[in-house]
């Protein structure tokens, strides 16, 4: 990277991080609201991207991570009140980190269809124990939480019911993942994970371990989709099997894909777009199912590059890995 | 003794499930094997052939007209569907398909929803098939005799159609290796076409026939998506044979497991499913990669 490159990014970065620690002062509580879900749901696309756009492995129970993430924290919240909120967030991600060193050993020896189809395999397993452990996961109804205080060592006791600060703590939690998982793919290894996305075989042969770096990268994002799933609960308030479901497995996908996959801001643009679709249809209508499809389709069909490819200015392009080809 | 008539019971209960969700399933692995797509749409005709079903029967006061009718009104549907949107997808991969194929299956259940409402409709059974028949001491229901009867009716002639006509040979022959058959001078999107349209019009015929025994709701493409699914897995893509032995597992698996241990049956389903998926990738009759 040029230094003039490391200044361009550094000061784009810089510019929008001010602009959101600043956006809670003028924007009304609403959109605060908005702001914190599509910052949540930005991190989960990044984290399946790095999978899918990074690593060329599809999966379709991505939504697991993020679900059991998600029931962690309820769990933890509701059962061991004294825990610390940092540390639940913590370990939130790490049940995500571990659920994905369970799956992925098993996983990532297949490609294509069969990945895809062994992470839904396990993604509904694990809905369907979600949904029928009543004594644990309370099924269908769900877990309510009220979001605890967090304690910050010079700052006292922070009340999370406050939008604003529930918003400050989503913004740097977000921002940490997203810029790990960034600085993560400068890094030799993440750099090796594209190489073997582009070929497998030649990459082995230049002794990459194959099979050891997809682990590590499908751990990662693993990690970064239960943190995402720790923060929604957070915000929702609440869990049920829909945190963990087939739909929520194709929203990632599809957030992803408006924004667009080749791109490392692809899916952070694709997450905003949706969700603030999402609020203003059903605003408009009951039956906003019934445009939430349209969208699929329009996407797939008109936009397949993504949201992100409309503008492809040279200023954008900086901050993208090369197109795949 | 009771308990030998409870098992026989079930197992006929657990035949008729699985011989439904194989009529269902047929045409998806058929699709699947043959133009690797995965199409979510196809649990929705399922629904839709209930639907229509229902309607037909009701408007034309014959519930075998509507049997006939309905499947071709939602072949008819699919045509246009692979006509006019998932044609555009092809050679893309598969994101492109299961988001566009998800993205029609809630439109159309949404639309299902705006036009019959949420409430669970009932079709009544013909009067031909009403009542039932003792059978070891217990009644069993003729409707559910027809439906295993009908159903296997169904798998012959797939099975004549795919292992005794030319077309069938092409079919397979296409299963495995599409270039190459359409490279030997077959028109293979046409037989696509063709597939996509029979294996539609089998999900709505299946709906239509569990309509009176499964009643009518909007949540029924759900459901039957997911069985479809696994059972597509277990079976192994493309084929038809392992489709059949896997929806036997999955309505026997369903029966007894809300026999024996109702908390677990969905689990212990899917807990196949990752236990075939890691030990034989390819399904117990997918070809090997």
């Amino acid at each position: 990277m040029s230094r003039n490159r490391i200044y361009k990014i550094t000061g784009a970065v810089a510019t929008v991080f001010l602009l959101l620690v600043l956006a809670p002062k003028f924007l009304p509580e609403m959109k605060i609201h908005l702001a914190t879900e599509i910052m949540i749901f930005a991190l989960f696309a990044v984290s399946f991207n790095l999978l899918y756009g990074y690593g060329g492995m599809l999966a379709f129970g991505f939504a697991a991570f993020f679900g059991f993430g998600a029931y962690a924290t309820a769990l933890i919240i509701s059962r061991i009140p004294a825990m610390p909120l940092l540390l639940t967030l913590a370990i939130a991600a790490l049940s995500g980190f571990v659920m994905a060193l369970l799956i992925g050993p098993l996983a990532v020896r297949l490609k294509g269809t069969y990945f895809a189809l062994i992470t839904f395999a396990f993604q509904m397993f694990l809905y369907a124990i979600a949904l029928k452990w009543r004594d644990v996961t309370n099924g269908d109804d769900g877990i309510g939480i009220a979001r605890p205080d967090l304690y910050l060592p010079f700052l006292g006791n922070l009340s999370m019911a406050e939008i604003s600060n529930l918003y400050y703590v989503t913004l740097a939690l977000v921002a940490l993942g997203i810029i790990a998982c960034y600085l993560f793919l400068k890094t030799p290894l993440g750099n090796s994970i594209m190489c073997i996305r582009d070929n497998d075989v030649r990459s082995s042969f230049l002794g990459y371990s194959v099979y050891l770096t997809k682990v590590t990268v499908f751990c990662l994002s693993g990690f970064l989709a239960g943190l995402a799933g720790g923060l929604f609960v957070l915000f929702n308030e609440f869990v049920a099997t829909n945190c963990i479901d087939l739909s929520m497995s194709f929203l990632v996908v599809l957030m992803a894909l408006v924004g667009g996959t080749g791109q490392f801001l692809g899916p952070i643009l694709g997450a905003a777009f949706y969700i603030t679709f999402q609020d203003w249809v059903s605003s408009l209508t009951q039956r906003w199912w019934l445009f939430i499809g349209a969208l699929y389709v329009v996407v797939i069909l008109y936009i397949p590059d993504g949201l992100i490819s409309l503008f492809k200015s040279e200023r954008i392009r900086l901050f993208g890995n090369r197109k795949r080809g | 003794m009771e308990a030998v008539e409870i098992y026989v019971v079930q197992l006929m209960h657990g035949l008729v499930y699985g011989m439904l969700i194989f009529m269902v399933t047929s045409g998806l692995t058929l699709v699947l094997g043959m133009m690797g797509i995965l199409n979510i749409t196809h649990a929705a005709f399922y629904m839709l052939g209930a639907y229509f079903g229902y309607s037909l029967a009701l408007s034309l006061n014959s519930f075998w007209l509507s049997l006939l009718i309905s499947p071709l009104i939602v072949s008819g549907l699919a045509v246009i569907i692979e006509r006019f949107f998932l044609r555009g997808t092809y050679g893309g991969g598969h994101i492109p398909q299961v988001l566009l194929t998800f993205g029609l299956f809630f439109i159309i259940s949404e639309l299902v929803r705006l036009i019959w409402g949420s409430t669970p409709l009932r079709l009544a059974e013909p009067a031909l098939l009403e009542g039932g028949i003792s059978f070891m001491g217990r009644v069993f229901p003729i409707y559910r005799l027809f439906i295993i009867g009908f159903s296997s009716l169904i798998f012959l002639a797939m099975a004549l159609l795919l292992l005794r006509t030319r077309i069938g040979v092409i079919i397979r022959a296409a299963v495995s290796d599409a270039d190459m058959v359409e490279a030997l001078g077959n028109n293979v999107p046409a037989y696509f076409v063709g597939v996509f349209a029979v294996g539609a019009f089998l999900a709505a015929l299946a709906g239509v026939i569990a309509a009176p025994l499964l009643s009518v709701f909007s949540g029924m493409g759900d459901q039957v998506l997911i069985d479809c699914f696994v059972v597509v897995i277990i079976g192994g893509f493309g084929s038809l044979v392992g489709a059949l032995i896997a929806s036997l597992m999955i309505g026997q698996l369903q029966a007894f497991g809300s026999l024996w241990f109702p908390e677990l049956a969905l689990v212990l389903q899917f807990l196949l499913m990752v236990v075939v998926l890691v030990i034989r990738p390819t399904g117990l009759l997918g070809e090997e990669i």
